[in-house]
């Protein structure tokens, strides 16, 4: 199919009342989603608020519900939805400040928290050394690296939604990407943090963020293995000290 | 938010009862998986009288099915009642009184063993 | 907000699957709170114990015995492919283990109501 009408639903969100607005969208053949609300913001109503940057899956600006489930809009092709009736919505387990724009501050705090960058004992940036790192040690953690932040994650996760200290499934992936990686000094001081009440612990393999994760990142699958690293550690501290 | 729990700072004790309580819950899961299918069997699948009076008290005299059963009464109430405090510590109910739901809950089972082991002890 | 556990629309198998175990979980908790208390008949005799089966071992309780078999089953298994992915073992057949667990389920659900209902039915 090449060209088809479809309606956009779109819940709206004015700062008070909740309400949803309808948009017919002549959707061409590898129109995406993006493109679809930009059409409504320039030919229907200019007030729809959304956030988007660099319009090719990298930015993880875009990530909103379509159809219920949590995608990036600009890598999202309307037609490819098989259905003439869009529905979109902003992430859940976020709180929304307009439309499709969502409150981000809570999530990237939680992500700051265990500490997403590279620690090492001795920094002297006087006399920088090269880390080498084999091809093999790499891939420990490759795949968790490739997180854009989008909270497509956060946002299906049942344990965000009811307890809203829980880091995360962004935040622990980033965690165990830096614990995998062998350049990385700050071990101890990763696993006090996710070892905590509202770390991994909360996680129950749900593994829904897993299967809406536009990059393939994976968190599922770096919670268990986190997980299994915080049960060691702890046993060891508390048998060893 | 806490800020106590945003300063990272948590009681040592509550970080390995978390690790303690999730490897018992999975070991617990396993014991489960087996002894509850052996207790089904037993009372279901052997005879059409293993229910009746005479030989429920002979197996709760038997000392391997005393132990069998002590077993299981201990594995069981354990697991389901560090299931039911994972559930509510993973609300912000639990969140704010996480002492009182670990108290309250491993409390149950203990007296959820020891009501159990009674049984196990009259007989 | 904890009843978005339960909200399955939209979700995959993963999601609806945690959101069976959870519920299941549940269930059983709450009927091993009835089961010792049932077990209590033991000590109160013969006359209360047999009082109690011959209500509870009937057609009438047939149904919510079969349910009961299913919620037993599906948390049994399920969480023996829980334990499985939280030691972070095949992982990456998570898919086929899910399907191949659901299958596992149904099978030994229908032999049990077969077992159950034979049983309760004198058959």
């Amino acid at each position: 199919m090449e060209e088809m009408e479809v309606i956009f639903r779109i819940k709206r969100f004015d700062g008070e009342r909740e309400y949803w607005s309808n948009f017919v969208i002549p959707a061409k053949k590898g129109m995406t989603v993006l493109e679809g609300l930009f059409y409504v913001k320039e030919n229907y109503d200019s007030s729809l608020a959304f956030r988007a940057s660099c319009r090719m899956g990298i930015c993880g600006s875009c990530a909103i519900k379509i159809n219920g489930k949590p995608k990036l809009a600009c890598e999202t092709q309307i037609l490819h939805l098989n259905s003439n009736k869009i529905k979109v919505e902003p992430l859940d387990n976020f709180k929304v400040i307009k439309d499709l724009i969502t409150e981000f501050e809570g999530f990237f705090v939680k992500h700051s928290r265990v500490k997403p960058y590279l620690i090492r004992k001795e920094d002297n940036y006087a006399e920088p050394v090269e880390l080498i790192q084999k091809p093999s040690q790499l891939s420990k953690y490759y795949d968790y690296s490739l997180c854009i932040k989008c909270g497509a994650c956060y946002s299906v996760c049942p344990a965000s939604s009811s307890r809203d200290d829980y880091l995360g499934p962004a935040a622990m992936a980033s965690a165990y990407r830096f614990i995998a990686d062998s350049r990385d000094e700050g071990y101890k001081e990763r696993m006090e943090i996710v070892c905590g009440d509202c770390g991994v612990w909360r996680c129950h393999f749900a593994g829904e963020c897993s299967e809406v994760c536009p990059k393939g990142v994976e968190p599922a699958k770096a919670i268990q293995k986190l997980r299994f690293k915080s049960a060691l550690y702890m046993l060891r501290k508390l048998f060893m000290g | 938010m806490d800020a106590k729990r945003d300063a990272g700072v948590e009681l040592h004790t509550k970080k390995v009862l978390e690790s303690a309580g999730w490897i018992f819950q999975l070991i617990s899961g396993l014991i489960l998986a087996l002894l509850v299918t052996f207790h089904f069997f037993e009372t279901h699948l052997v005879s059409h009288s293993a229910m009746d009076y005479e030989n429920v008290v002979a197996r709760l005299t038997d000392i391997p099915h005393k132990v069998m059963y002590a077993v299981l009464l201990l594995s069981v109430s354990f697991h389901a009642f560090n299931g039911l405090r994972a559930i509510l510590l993973d609300t912000n109910f639990g969140a704010e009184n996480t002492r009182s739901v670990n108290i309250i809950l491993f409390f149950a089972v203990f007296v959820a063993f020891a009501y159990g082991l009674l049984l196990l002890i009259e007989f | 907000m904890w009843l978005k556990w339960f909200d399955f629309r939209k979700k995959s198998l993963f999601h609806i699957s945690y959101s069976l175990h959870r519920l299941t979980g549940v269930v059983l908790a709450v009927y091993l709170v009835m089961h010792l208390s049932y077990l209590t008949s033991l000590r109160l005799g013969r006359g209360v114990y047999e009082y109690f089966i011959s209500t509870t071992l009937t057609p009438a309780f047939l149904g919510f015995d079969i349910l009961l078999v299913l919620a037993g089953v599906y948390h049994g298994v399920n969480g023996i492919r829980l334990i499985l992915h939280e030691f972070g073992i095949a992982y990456e057949l998570r898919r086929p283990i899910l399907y191949l667990c659901y299958v596992v389920v149904l099978v030994v659900w229908l032999y049990a109501s077969y077992v159950l209902y034979s049983y309760v039915m004198g058959v």
